[in-house]
Formats: C-alpha cells, sequence, structure tokens
C-alpha cells in the first residue's frame, strides 16, 4: 500500500471543499456597474447643488441603493444563465460576510442624518464610509478568488487618505469635494477593478 | 501495517469522481448539478452516472425543481451519505497515522 495515497486523498477533499465554497460568480461586470454608478454619481453630486449634509447622506444612500440592486440583478442573471440557484450557500456567505461593515455604514449615516450633523462630521463619514466598505471587501475576500481582500484594503487606504486633509486642514475642504471624493474612491477603485477583471477574468471563473 | 482500514474503506465513495462528488457536498447544503459539472469539469453524462451510483448507495438525494420556468437539479447529501464520508476521512486519517508511526 502506498503511504502518500491516503494523505493525497485528504488533500484532495480539502482543497475540493475549500473551492466549493468559494462565490464563482463573473465579478466583472458587477465592478464596473458599481463603479460605473460611482463615478456618475460623484460627477453629479458635484456639479449639481447636492451640498447640505442631509442632501449629501441622503443622496449616496440612493446610490448604495442603486448599486447593491444593479449588482444584485446582476448575480442574478448569472445564475439563470448558468442553471444555478441565485442564493447559493457561496453567495450567502459573501452577503454574510459583507453585512455587519454595510451596516455600521447604515447606522453611521443615519445617526448623523438625525442628529443633524454639520458639514466636518458629514466629512468625516467619507472616510469611514470607505474603510467600511473595505472592511466589508476584505471579509467577504476569505470566500472570494482573485484579489477581493486586496480591493478591500485599497478602499482603507483611500479612506485614510482622505481622512489626513481633513484631519489637517479641516478650514480648507469645501463640502462640494465630498461628491469628488466619493465618486473617485467608491466610483473610481470599483471601475478600475472591474476593467482590470474584464480584461483578465476566464468567462468560468475562477 | 494494519490492512485492515484499507479493506474497510468504502468502494462507492473511493472511485475518484464520486469522491469529489461528496467532497463538494460536504462543504454545502446543496449544489446544482451544473455547479457540480463545472467545478470538477466532468461531461454530464460521466456526472450523471456517478450521481446515480451514490444515489442507489443512498449517499445523494436528487431534487429536481423549476427556477424561473427552467428547470433546475440540485444534489445534497443523505445523512447516510454525510456519515459514509465522515468514516471514509476517519479511515483515511487512521491509515495516514499508521504510515507515520515509527
Amino acid at each position: 500500500m502506498n503511504a502518500n495515497w491516503a494523505a493525497e486523498n485528504l488533500q484532495t477533499i480539502r482543497t475540493l471543499m475549500e473551492r466549493s465554497a468559494l462565490y464563482r460568480r463573473a465579478l466583472a461586470p458587477v465592478m464596473m456597474l458599481t463603479g460605473g454608478v460611482g463615478v456618475a454619481a460623484g460627477l453629479v453630486g458635484g456639479l449639481t447643488q447636492c451640498d447640505s449634509p442631509g442632501r449629501f447622506i441622503r443622496f449616496w444612500f440612493a446610490v448604495a441603493a442603486a448599486t447593491l440592486t444593479g449588482a444584485l440583478v446582476v448575480i442574478r442573471r448569472q445564475a439563470l444563465r448558468d442553471k444555478e440557484p441565485f442564493w447559493s450557500p457561496p453567495t450567502r456567505r459573501v452577503a454574510q460576510a459583507m453585512l455587519p461593515a454595510l451596516l455600521i455604514g447604515l447606522l453611521a449615516g443615519l445617526a448623523l442624518l438625525f442628529a443633524g450633523a454639520g458639514f466636518r462630521a458629514t466629512w468625516a463619514l467619507v472616510p469611514l464610509w470607505l474603510a467600511l466598505h473595505g472592511a466589508g471587501l476584505n471579509a467577504a475576500g476569505f470566500f472570494m478568488p482573485r484579489g477581493i481582500k486586496a480591493l478591500g484594503w485599497a478602499f482603507i487606504a483611500a479612506g485614510t487618505l482622505i481622512l489626513l486633509p481633513i484631519l489637517i486642514w479641516p478650514e480648507r475642504m469645501e463640502f462640494r469635494l465630498t461628491h469628488w471624493a466619493m465618486g473617485a474612491a467608491f466610483g473610481g477603485l470599483h471601475l478600475a477593478y472591474g476593467l482590470y477583471l474584464r480584461f483578465t477574468e476566464k468567462p468560468d471563473a475562477p | 501495517m494494519n490492512p485492515e482500514p484499507f479493506l474497510q474503506l468504502d468502494r462507492v465513495i473511493h472511485e475518484k469522481g464520486r469522491l469529489a462528488i461528496m467532497s463538494l457536498l460536504a462543504a454545502n447544503t446543496e449544489l446544482a448539478f451544473t455547479e457540480l459539472r463545472d467545478t470538477l469539469a466532468m461531461t454530464d453524462g460521466n456526472l450523471t452516472t456517478h450521481i446515480r451510483t451514490l444515489q442507489e448507495a443512498g449517499y445523494v438525494a436528487v431534487a429536481k425543481s423549476f427556477q424561473n420556468k427552467r428547470p433546475l437539479t440540485t444534489c445534497s447529501l443523505t445523512s447516510a451519505g454525510r456519515k459514509a464520508f465522515a468514516d471514509y476521512i476517519t479511515l483515511l486519517e487512521q491509515i495516514v497515522a499508521q504510515t507515520r508511526q515509527p
């Protein structure tokens, strides 16, 4: 009897079990849609009169709802095309991993909205939202292939970078810049990652 | 070396393709036929044959339903299948442990 055979079989079983737990849907369309909507929202918010804290928070809640809905529609279409259940165990795991960070972001926004927060407090929401989104992606990355954890860290880094000028030059931070910051970071990072995947992701990922 | 654990290995699970199917199903409550096929890079016919063997052994349950007017076939481990898979792994671990003994 080959001494290595049983150990190899156990390794095969372990690999297959880990692989089956991974989320396998194509991410490029979801990332590009989210990024596109995010960049467009940054432009719309920055160029229009959406320049009060309350309007800013409501506007980006709407953007978040739109991108989330759009992403779910894309994922559902992929599931239907592949004749697979939409709410599959990997999808459930990814949703469960992201949910706490997204909920905290929602609660922070609601708290500032109902407390009637001022411009500076609302400015601080931008790095907080970005970092929380990054934390959610990083957590989901344990159940997803291909660099989602790195994208999560990129969001956390972007949040940190945006926080620095808020701390150093609070009086110079025009409120309208919040939209540009959100558009560039939230939209830009998703779009860049989506484009990267678009040209590197195999049709039947992973 | 004691050959007893090797002789006790479940021959239904031991085949490479069926072992892979059992491994995937053990990690999930259920999986669509297409997910199994794509993950394991098997043909429809090959996968159907293995699933039927596992079904006849009482290890796998197959459910057919419709999702948005499209047929959806899902597979899951039965409690007997889960136990057989756990026993199989225990035996493999025993074999590995035996080979490591001085």
